[in-house]
């Protein structure tokens, strides 16, 4: 574990300390009248794939995508997010932020990305209490601003491995900076709960992240570590049938379900930005026990940007490792087992192997507005469906998909 | 008569060029009078307006005051600091507003308006046309 157990009950004081102290200057804040600001962001999208035995999905918290379900998908990329914005005097301020997207369940029932009260303690350190984005990676937390990258969305290889978004809980953002080089750190910690369907959740607890980062000039670079025990409610029917096949199948059911399993993730991104160009790589692994296994993921990716028209290309890969142990069955228990094994070794396919090849053009229409083209060629290795999602029985892993997207993002 | 109408779109035209001269020409990055910061480089300014450094080089806080969102002299204060362009500031500060870092500083419409409201405050810092420097407030970066 990145923090002693001792560290999270020491934070929420901490932020109580804060929030007295804060409450004690009151006075002098609240002859400042609030500033409110409202802002939004969304993006128009379709996507057609030309494999038809799985969807292209931009992540596993997707109830459909293009492919299988339907040759052409708005569902893929389409989502629009409002935020709110409040400040009260120097030190006070909170973000609310809504977006609408696809869900596991096809709702488009909207969803609070953000939901926080900052503290500015100094200039250089403020506290955050609330929902917050996991620090992971460069762009995880804007990843639903497509305005915000040169792509139509972050390659899924890297930010679709492990499915935690957000964190209930306190924040401590830190910046230093030197003559040159600035550097922010950033700690986290806190909770999660989200509804998946039919009553599914994924729980995250302990949920603890560390990330910093690195600008100097047009040269920047994040690191970040989190980690947490995660419970994921999914295939209930499939981990019950294991539990009546005696010790082996309950020694199965114990490494398989997520239930309470320590999950982790590691990144580290570069990214050089002169203006004229740019070039970004990320690499990262994740492990989660359970049947979700652990990976491997990078991607590098860069641009020219040749007045308002922006071409760019990009290589984006995934090494899964399937968790170690028996995943099946003595073929001694019939049948029944068979069944049951068959359940099992589908579910272990969802474990990512996976590689893209992209190349696309954004084209900066208008102020607030980007136009994105762009091809995929993507194949899925080592017997996994790779991110692809509602794979067909027969689905083959080793098969290549042409994935075309085409997209509107705006900010306003 | 007619030449006289004439004569005065002339001038009138006239008039809008070198408006339009003066809008490329050089602007300053300005503090009020009253500050003891000294000269800034092009990066440092950037850091600022950023909201990527909370302090001037030698400590003190500093709070940026910006030009309104498509003014000439905006767009050329950001390419000569940063290098971006109008579009790839949108793009920042997208980043910057969507995951909560910061909002985009205040703006204050034309060099008068900024100038003034500079002279008042040493934490202030702005920048305005070369040509509207007065005594109330010092230059500390040259823009081209």
């Amino acid at each position: 574990m990145l923090f002693p157990s001792t560290a999270a009950p020491r934070l929420p004081a901490a932020c109580a300390g804060a929030v007295l102290f804060a409450l004690g200057g009151g006075a002098c804040a609240a002859t400042n009248a609030p500033e409110w600001t409202f802002s939004g962001f969304g993006t128009v999208g379709a996507v057609h794939s030309d494999e038809r035995q799985a969807d292209y999905a931009s992540s596993s918290m997707k109830a459909d995508g293009a492919g299988r379900s339907a040759g052409w998908s708005r569902h893929v990329d389409s989502k629009l997010g409002g935020q709110l914005d409040v400040t009260v005097g120097e030190r006070w301020s909170a973000v609310l932020q809504v977006v609408t997207e696809q869900r596991l369940d096809y709702s488009y029932q909207p969803r609070v990305e953000w939901a926080n009260v900052k503290y500015q303690v100094t200039p250089e350190l403020a506290v955050r209490v609330g929902r917050i984005a996991m620090p992971m990676f460069i762009a995880a937390e804007y990843r639903k601003v497509g305005y915000a990258y040169p792509w139509v969305r972050p390659p899924i290889e890297v930010y679709g491995v492990l499915p935690l978004g957000s964190s209930d809980g306190v924040d401590l953002n830190w910046r230093w900076n030197g003559d040159a080089m600035r550097s922010t750190t950033q700690v986290l910690v806190g909770r999660t709960d989200i509804p998946l369907y039919d009553g599914a959740r994924l729980r995250g607890h302990a949920i603890a992240g560390l990330s910093h980062t690195v600008e100097q000039g047009a040269f920047s670079a994040r690191a970040s570590l989190v980690t947490a025990r995660l419970s994921l409610s999914l295939f209930p029917e499939l981990f019950q049938a294991l539990d009546s096949f005696g010790p082996e199948g309950r020694d199965i059911e114990r490494r398989m379900k997520i239930g309470d399993k320590r999950a982790s993730a590691l990144s580290v991104g570069l990214n050089y930005d002169p203006g004229q160009w740019f070039v970004t790589g990320e690499a990262g692994s994740s492990k989660v026990d359970g049947y979700l296994g652990s990976t491997r993921s990078a991607y590098l990716g860069g641009g020219w940007r040749q007045g308002s028209l922006t071409p760019y290309a990009g290589f984006a890969r995934v090494w899964g490792t399937r968790p170690g142990g028996p995943s099946a069955l003595p073929s001694s228990y019939g049948p029944a087992a068979a069944k049951v094994n068959m359940a099992l070794a589908l579910l272990l396919r969802t474990v990512p192997s996976q590689s893209t090849l992209s190349a696309g053009l954004r084209w900066d229409a208008a102020p607030n507005l980007a136009i994105k083209l762009q091809h995929e060629r993507i194949a899925t290795h080592a017997g996994s469906r790779g991110m692809f999602i509602n794979t067909a029985p027969d689905y083959q892993s080793g098969r290549t998909a042409q994935v075309s997207s085409a997209a509107l993002d705006f900010v306003f | 008569m007619r030449l006289l109408r004439s004569s005065r779109l002339l001038a009138a035209v006239l008039l809008a060029a070198c408006a339009g001269l003066a809008q490329g020409g050089d602007l300053v990055v300005i503090v009020s009078a009253r500050s003891q910061v000294g000269a800034l480089r092009p990066e440092q300014v950037a850091a600022i307006f950023l909201a990527q450094a909370p302090r001037f080089p030698n400590g003190a806080v500093a709070n940026a005051l910006d030009q309104p969102v498509g003014s000439a002299l905006r767009d050329q204060f950001y390419l000569g600091v940063s290098g971006k362009t109008p579009a790839l500031l949108k793009v920042y500060w997208s980043k910057m507003v969507f995951t909560g870092r910061a909002q985009p500083p205040r703006e204050l419409a034309g060099s008068a308006a900024v100038r003034r409201a500079v002279a008042e405050d040493p934490a202030l810092i702005g920048y305005i046309e070369r040509e509207a420097l007065d005594p109330s407030v010092r230059p500390v970066l040259l823009v081209h």
